[in-house]
Order: structure tokens, then sequence, then C-alpha cells
């Protein structure tokens, strides 16, 4: 088996695009999730218009960013720097103190900064629901009253990364244990050389494992590679058991893994191989949990997460590292994971032994006559 | 380079007096001089073939002699460095690639057609050739086959049938039987024979000599060179010297009866070695030995020379001038 | 042609009363089905120490099924397939060298990388299982270290090894593929195996390359080993000291070369105008071959070929002569194709 392993490593490293592909992947995911994906959204351009626009923009809160203020102009301004992009946010301001409210308009195709914005306005409204007139200036009723006191646990900054972070160590794996798993072993396929392998004087599971062990390597540095990032870097915690997080993770590895080795049994070609392993790629980074919570979604795909290892593996490694979940409090997920891998591991096994030497070291006569009596 | 302009000279064909009226011109095609580089690596030095029409003509080689660089500068697909190259205008060329260039995911009856449009064969006429075509290559009952579900010597039928559909004056066949199996392979001989019979230049590309026998004329390549060529009986008349057989000691007798098979090892370097007999080789139980005087090896019996004993002592010569 | 019959189990090693030692391969009657479709049918195949086996059919003849089966890749439904003397397993293919026609190599490893992996997968073999393997003469040699495996494949005596060792750190993705084919007979010969099976073992090579390649082959066999040869050409058929041809699952002939082809015969057509000939016998719709600038007719009888010459008016001289081997064989199968 070691002679695979080492083949194996000389093969990897000829190949410079998995490899490239192996350990800078990791990296840029880390820098779009870290930095550029952020879901935290700070500030919201707006514009102001209306005879008190001068006197409304100076009393907005800070998440607004005033980027354009024109006491001239109206309603029909207003919805023309939505439409061209200027604004995400107008205020309209009436005409007089005593006239109605001002309106609010909210360009709907940025959900997110949309989503800030209606949450500011309706503290806006509850607060200045008590005060009889603006005539004040409205920067000075949000003063006057106290806000509710908020306490967020865990991730009191509501940052992106120290959620993302955990998540992304199961993409990789997913990318690693599945992806180039399936291309590796498929590869060996297509060049003849698998058959070569399976007439040498292997058992099938030191092809098996000589075939994984690279990769389960290169999985478990790209995880440590992340990890580590992930604290030094963008000063996501670490607050519960590494052993739990390490557990969970080699329990969804060999689930990957083994996905990655069944995908190979049922692809000709590095093109097939490929094309499955997305299709089993995209739904756990969409259904996992990753990105949209699971309790938002339809009853019907919410099954379907369920089934998938990856939603269990969101749970742990968020649990583990920012809630400080013990491992008594995760087991259901462990369990879901430990499950998941033993079907997986032994299905792709059974089919790879199937795929390379049907004759193994056990055909005695006895076998040959119940086969040929079957 | 001169390209000949498409030559339509008429006039009977050699055997012109049989009741075939299929006989077309004879065109001379072929290279002079040809000289192709791949970059700075050449791929074919001065090399010279004549392809007359009504003849089969061979060019032999392993893969990377530069038998396909000929074949594909022959078909135009390729400007010579140096050196010209006579062929018809190309819409009269049949070519077949080593990669055999049917398309797989179509039917047998749509690759015809896709080719006969090419060429601007269609209607009655299409259909009349591509019937006609069906029947001689035994595809009839294929016709609605994917190409990609037929087996490796139909699909070779098939991409000859293409290639001879507008009835070209030259064709070239890079490899037409790799993979092939004797059924097939001799079905496809008997197509690109006729396809010679009937006035038609061939050019056949092939890495086996028992194959390239069958042509008229032959070229043997090696590292892009012509390593001998001309009528297969000439360059076999041309080896100088003699051939013998000996018998290996000690190996089971071909014919099937008692032989001592627990051979002594190195048995056989004992009857000949090295410095004896520098140019020998086996075949089957036997060492083939070629003596440059003509002077008989130990224990030799004299053989009848072969096209590949001489391709083998060329060779093996070729190789001395080069060390 | 000696019809394949019923053999004693020593079949193949019948000639060296001497040793009591079983054949190298003996396939006794073996079936194998896929669905409904029988690959192979009924199949007997002995390979012996000291011998070149060649196995010849059309596509689909059930050739690669057979070899399968011998490689241990596939299983019987029927029959019994034995590798020295005992059924397909890890055991026997310590002392198995197979060059497939892909010639499975890693073609992003180098020349150096290919010969020491393959070494180290007999040798890793041969230390697992020394306790419970037989005591075989020559597999015992398999033993030795990679390293030595290594040595031995460029230590040999032929010439052309030393283009080999030249190449040495070089990838066999840019190796041309002669050597390629060379470094796949080094790797399968390290180990110094009992039996070789090789699928087309020289195409795509020249003709001196294809000589050297079965130099080697024969170097093998005398040394002990057997050789078990698929091809579709003649050049590499009459190298092999005995024959099977296969057609649709059966073995419809094995023996000599020359045996196969027994009383065969051809007519052979000379014209002034082979043209001519060609169109006449092609129109009578006989079997027909071009050499050089003769016809020839496989098993044709004379009066139809001349029938056939003078419905055409084609003056001609014609000569019956043994068929080729090649002949023999196009006519065996095409013949049980259409019986079936």
């Amino acid at each position: 088996m070691w002679a695979i392993v080492v083949k194996e490593f000389r093969q990897l490293r000829r190949d410079r695009r998995t490899v490239a592909m192996l350990f800078l992947l990791p990296f840029l995911f880390l820098i779009v999730f870290g930095y550029a994906a952020s879901f935290d959204v700070k500030t919201v351009p707006t514009v102001v218009v209306g005879p008190l626009a001068t006197t409304v923009a100076a009393h907005l809160p800070g998440q607004f960013d005033v980027v354009g203020v024109h006491p001239a102009d109206g309603y029909t301004q207003a919805f023309n720097e939505l439409r061209n992009g200027k604004a995400i946010i107008a205020i309209v301001t009436p005409a007089s103190l005593d006239a109605r409210n001002a309106q609010i308009l909210i360009d709907g195709t940025e959900l997110l900064a949309a989503r800030t914005a209606i949450t500011g306005f309706s503290q806006m409204k509850a607060l200045s629901s008590g005060v009889p007139t603006i005539n004040q200036g409205p920067g000075q009723a949000y003063y006057a009253l106290k806000l509710p006191t908020l306490k967020v646990l865990f991730n009191p900054e509501l940052r992106t990364s120290v959620i993302m972070i955990p998540g992304l160590c199961g993409i990789i794996l997913v990318f690693v244990g599945t992806v180039a798993t399936a291309l590796g072993v498929v590869r060996e396929r297509q060049a003849g050389t698998l058959e070569q392998l399976a007439v040498m004087p292997f058992r099938a599971w030191q092809v098996f494992l000589g075939k994984i062990a690279p990769y389960l390597l290169i999985a478990v540095i790209d995880m440590a590679l992340i990890v580590g990032a992930g604290l030094l870097v963008f000063n996501v915690p670490f607050r519960g058991s590494v052993l739990t997080f390490a557990l969970g993770a080699l329990l969804f590895l060999f689930v990957t893994l083994g996905v990655g080795v069944l995908i190979s049994t049922v692809s000709q070609t590095q093109g097939q191989a490929i094309q499955l392993s997305i299709m089993t790629l995209l739904p756990q980074i969409l259904l996992s949990g990753l990105f949209f919570p699971l309790y938002s979604m339809a009853a019907g795909v919410r099954w379907i997460s369920y089934v998938l290892p990856m939603t269990y593996f969101v749970k742990v490694a968020r649990g583990v590292m920012v809630r400080g979940t013990p491992f008594v409090a995760l087991w259901f997920p462990l369990s879901m994971l430990a499950v998941l891998g033993a079907v997986v591991f032994t299905l792709s096994v059974l089919r790879f032994r199937r795929d390379l030497a049907p004759a193994g070291a056990k055909d005695e006569d006895g076998a040959d006559v119940a086969e040929a009596s079957a | 380079m001169s390209v000949a302009a498409e030559s339509d000279v008429s006039g009977a064909a050699a055997g012109g007096a049989s009741g075939t009226s299929m006989h077309r011109a004879a065109g001379e095609w072929g290279v002079s001089g040809l000289t192709i580089n791949y970059g700075r690596r050449p791929a074919l030095v001065d090399v010279t073939l004549a392809v007359p029409g009504g003849a089969i003509t061979a060019v032999v080689g392993s893969d990377g002699s530069g038998k396909t660089t000929l074949a594909r500068a022959l078909a135009g697909a390729l400007k010579p460095s140096a050196g010209s190259v006579r062929r018809p205008a190309s819409r009269r060329i049949g070519y077949v690639s080593a990669a055999s260039g049917v398309y797989r995911d179509l039917t047998v009856d749509e690759n015809l057609e896709f080719t006969g449009g090419a060429y601007g064969l269609r209607g009655a006429a299409l259909r009349e050739r591509a019937a006609q075509l069906l029947t001689r290559t035994r595809l009839t009952d294929a016709h609605d086959r994917l190409a990609g579900n037929l087996s490796g010597g139909m699909r070779q039928k098939l991409a000859f049938a293409m290639a001879v559909l507008h009835e070209p004056e030259l064709l070239i066949l890079d490899e037409p039987t790799t993979g092939v199996d004797p059924v097939s392979r001799a079905e496809l001989w008997r197509l690109i024979a006729g396809a010679a019979a009937a006035g038609t230049g061939v050019l056949f590309a092939t890495s086996y000599l028992d194959e390239a026998e069958r042509a008229s004329m032959v070229l043997v390549l090696n590292r892009g060179r012509e390593l001998v060529g001309g009528d297969p009986a000439a360059i076999v008349a041309a080896l100088p010297g003699a051939m013998f057989t000996v018998p290996v000691a000690g190996r089971r007798d071909g014919s099937g009866s008692e032989g001592d098979a627990a051979a002594e090892p190195g048995a056989a370097e004992a009857v000949l070695d090295g410095r004896e007999a520098p140019y020998r080789w086996r075949r089957g139980a036997d060492w083939r030995v070629w003596s440059p005087g003509g002077a008989p090896p130990a224990g030799g019996t004299a053989a009848r020379v072969d096209l590949s004993d001489a391709v083998i002592v060329a060779s093996l010569q070729a190789r001395e001038g080069a060390a | 042609m000696t019809q394949s019959g019923e053999m004693p189990a020593n079949g193949g090693g019948a000639s060296r009363p001497a040793s009591p030692a079983p054949p190298l391969v003996a396939v006794r009657a073996v079936t194998r089905r896929f669905g409904d479709f029988v690959a192979v049918d009924a199949a007997d195949l002995t390979v012996g120490p000291g011998e070149v086996v060649g196995l010849l059919g059309a596509n689909g003849a059930g050739k690669t099924t057979l070899i399968r089966l011998i490689l241990g890749l596939l299983r019987p439904g029927n029959g019994r397939v034995r590798l020295f003397g005992e059924p397909p397993s890890r055991r026997t293919r310590r002392r198995l060298g197979y060059v497939p026609q892909g010639l499975g190599l890693w073609e992003d490893l180098t020349v150096t990388e290919n010969l020491e992996f393959s070494a180290d997968a007999f040798a890793v073999a041969a230390h697992s299982t020394r306790a419970d393997a037989p005591a075989a003469t020559r597999s015992a040699r398999a033993d030795a270290s990679a390293a030595d495996a290594t040595a031995r494949a460029y230590g040999g005596a032929e010439p052309l090894d030393a283009d080999l060792r030249a190449a040495r750190d070089q990838l066999v993705r840019d190796l041309p593929l002669g050597l390629r084919r060379r470094l796949a007979f080094a790797a399968a010969l390290a180990h110094h195996p009992d039996l070789l099976v090789l699928d087309e073992p020289t195409s795509g090579v020249d003709p001196l390359a294809r000589a050297r390649l079965w130099d080697t082959i024969h170097a093998t066999v005398e040394d002990g080993a057997g050789a078990l040869v698929t091809t579709h050409y003649m050049d590499e058929a009459e190298q092999c000291d005995r024959l099977v041809v296969m057609a649709q699952g059966v073995v419809i002939a094995q023996g000599t070369m020359r045996a196969i082809i027994g009383a065969a015969t051809a007519v052979e057509v000379e014209a002034d105008h082979w043209e001519a000939a060609f169109a006449a016998l092609d129109a009578a719709g006989l079997p027909l071959a071009l050499a050089g600038r003769l016809l020839r007719v496989p098993g044709g009888d004379q009066a139809r070929v001349r029938a056939a010459l003078a419905t055409g008016a084609v003056a001609a001289r014609i000569r019956i002569v043994p068929a080729t081997f090649e002949e023999t064989f196009v006519t065996l199968a095409t013949a049980r194709q259409e019986n079936s």
C-alpha cells in the first residue's frame, strides 16, 4: 500500500493544476468568505429630497450614508435616484412640518441593505411615536428614549466570517474528499492503469486506502490552514473542544471520500466525474444551512438537507468553534455523520472492490462452484 | 511548393479493355523532396514518393516516424518547409485520419449525408451513391445506427465510405486498419483494392509490414527519413548477403512434438552470440541471421529473404551509421 | 489443425514427463455470459512453460473476456480456470506479468518511478505472502528488493536497454511509443513472472523495435516462463509456437500455424491488368485480396475463378498456392459467422 501512496504523491507533485486547486482554493474561499462575501451591511447610501431635506439629513443616524440632499426636488427625483442606482434609500420629506409623515422609498433589489434600512426605520418609528411634534428635530427624539437592552451572544458584532469559516472547512472537505478523489481514481481508470493495479498482487483495500490516503492528508492540512487563518486573521473564536471538532471533521471526511470513490466507480471519464461531483457539491453548499437557515426552508427541501452530511458538519463546526457546544450536546449530528459515513464508505469499498478484482484471495474452488450453479 | 492543378486528362487506364466503366484517369500524385518541420523539429526530411492512380502505395513506420505527417501533407493540410506536393484539388481528395473522423453521435446515414453535403452532393445523387456504398461496405443493415455504437471494423468501413463518397482521385488512409480485426480488415482491404482498381491513387499508412506487402509500392520511414522504398519484391531482391535460420537449442519444437521444454537459461546464446552474428533477431522458435558476406553461421540453414528481413537489416544498418 | 478436446489435468505439461508441474494456464470448458450474450463458450486453452501461445480472433470473438478470466478480473460462469494449478488469486497475480494494449504505465511518473512502483508492488506482495506461497522456483526470485528489481530491469543484456537508462528521469508521457513499450515490458518482467500476458504487444512500433521486443519475449520464455499473446497481425502470429483461434466465443482452431493452415489453398491470379481481373472477380462475389499486383482468392475453387474471369473477358494465369494463415483465419471465422 505504501507503494501506492508514494506513487500518488509523485503524481500529485507533477499535477500542478490539481495541487494549485487543492491548496489555493481554500485561500480563495477564505478571502471570498472572509472579506468580500460579507452579509454585514454597515451603511446604506441614502438621498433626501423635499423642503425639509437638509434638516432630516442632518439628523439621520450613522447607518444612513447620505449621498445626496436635494431640497428643491420631490418624489420623481427620488425615484430616479433609486432607479439609476445612485442610492438604495430615498427619503421624501413633507412640504411642511405640519404635514403628514415623510415618504421613504427603498430599493427592493438590494435585499440585505433594504432589510437593514427597514430595521433602522422601524426603530425610528417606534421611538418617534411618543413624540408629539418633530419641531425639536428628529435627532433629539431618538435620544430622548432608551433602547431596550439587547445582548448578542457568541458573535456580538454579527460578523459573517465568524459563522462562515467553520462552514468553509466543510466546503473544502467536500472539495478535496469528493472532487479530487473522484478525479484521481477516474484518471487511473481512463489511463487503463487501474486494471494494471488490479492484476498486481495488491489487495483491494490496499489500493483503496493507497488511493485515498493522500487526499485524506491534504484535506487535513487544508482544514488546519483554514482554521488557523480563521483564528489568526479573522479572529474567529474557537471556544469548544478541538477533539470534538476533529471527530466531526474526520467522520465528515469519510463520507466525502466515500462519495468521491462512489462517483469514480460510476464515471468513465473525468468530465462525468466532475459533473457528478458538482451535483453533490451544490446542494451541500446551498441546503446545508451554511447560507440559508434550515428553519426558513420549505419542508420538502428541508428533508433534503437532513440527508446531506454537510448539514450535520455545519452544526458541529459552528457549535464547537463559535458557541463552544460541548460534545454531549452534539451527539445527534455526530451520530448522523457516523451513520452516513459507515453507509457511504462501506458502499464505496464494496463497489470499488467489485470494480477492481472480483476474484479475491478467498476465491477457492467452492466459490467457483457456487458461481457456476448460481 | 507547387501544387499541380487538377488534372482531368482522359485516357484509358491500363485495364480499360475490361467491361467496367469505372476506370478514370490515372493521376500521378505524390511528394518530392518533401521536408516538413514542426517548429525546429524536422518531421519529414527530403522524402520523395509517387502515388500513382490505380495503385496502392504503402507508407510504413512507427508512431512518430512521420507517416501521418506525410499523409497530411499530401492531403494539403500541412505546408511543406521544402519540396513539393502534387495533389488534385482538395475536393477531389478523400482522407481518413487515424482518428477516422466519423461523428460518433450521428447515425451512419447522417454521417454520409453530412460528408456528401460537404462535397456538394445532395438529393437523389447522394442517396444513390450512399446506398451503393452501404451495400459495398455491407453497412446497409446498420444505416440508422449511431456510429459510436458500431464495432471498430464497421466504423472504419463507414470512414472509408465517407472518404470515397465523392469519388476522389486520391484517397489517403492513415492507419485505417488499426484496431480492426482480420475479418473486417480483409473487407477493408478489398474495398481499398476496389478503389485502386477503379483508378484512384491510394496512399495507405500502417505500422505493419505484412499489410504493406499487399501494396505495389512501399516506403518505409524511420524518424522522418526514407529507410527503404520501392516495389516490395525489388526491396527484397536488393538485399545483399544472405539470410539464414538457426534453430534455438532447447526451444520446444514449434510443431508441438515432444521437445525439451526445460530450456537451459542462456541456451540460445550458446548457439549464437553477438560477435558471431551481429544481425540476428528472433522469429518464432528460430533465429534469423543475416550474413552480409553470405557466409552461413554455425547451424544455419539458408532462408528466403522477405520484406520484414530487408527492413530490419536496413534499420540495423541505419542505426550503425548513426552511431 | 488440432481441435481442443478433453485433456488430462496437466495437459500443457504433458511434454515434460519428468516434471509433475501443472501447466501455467489451464482453461477448461469455460463459459462466461454477460446477460444473454455468451462471450466465451466452453473454451479450452493451455499455456505451458517454454511456449508462446497466440490468441487470435475477430473483435467480439471473446479474446478479451478470456484474457480477463485468466487474469482473474472476471470469474467464469462454468468451467475452471487454473493458473499454476490454482484458481486465480492474489497469489497467482504475483507470478504474472501483464502488458495491456494501453501499456498500463503511469504517464505522469518517470521511467524510474514506474519501475520502482511495479517492483514495490511485487516485492511487497512477496513479503506479505511468503509464508503461504508455494515453493515456486522462479517466483522465489521475486522476493528481491525494489532496488534490485529496478537494477535488473536496466541491467539486462539487451543492447537497447541503454535507451531506457538514458531516459530514466523523463516522464513517460514524453517518451516515444517504442520506448514506452520497452518500459512496459521491463516493468512486467522485473519480478521474473512465470506467465506473461501480452495484449497486442508490439502495435505502433517499427519493424526493428518489433523484432527486439520479440527477442525479449523469446528470451523470457526460454528462461522457463510461458507467454499468452493476443494479436490481429500476422507479423506477430508467426512468432508464436501455437495459436488459438476464437470466433463468437468458441475456440475454432488451435495448433501451430502450419497445422491450422493445413491443406488450405488459395487461387493466385496473375493478370496483365490486375484492375480488370479484380473487377471481374469482385463482380462474381468471390473472396478476394490484392497482394502487390497479384490477386488471391482464398479457399476459392479454380472453376469459379476461371468462370468469373471468362465472364469479364480477362486473360489471366491462375495457379493454386498454399493459403496464408491470415486467409485461413478469415475463412474459418467467416464460415463460423455464416453457420450461426
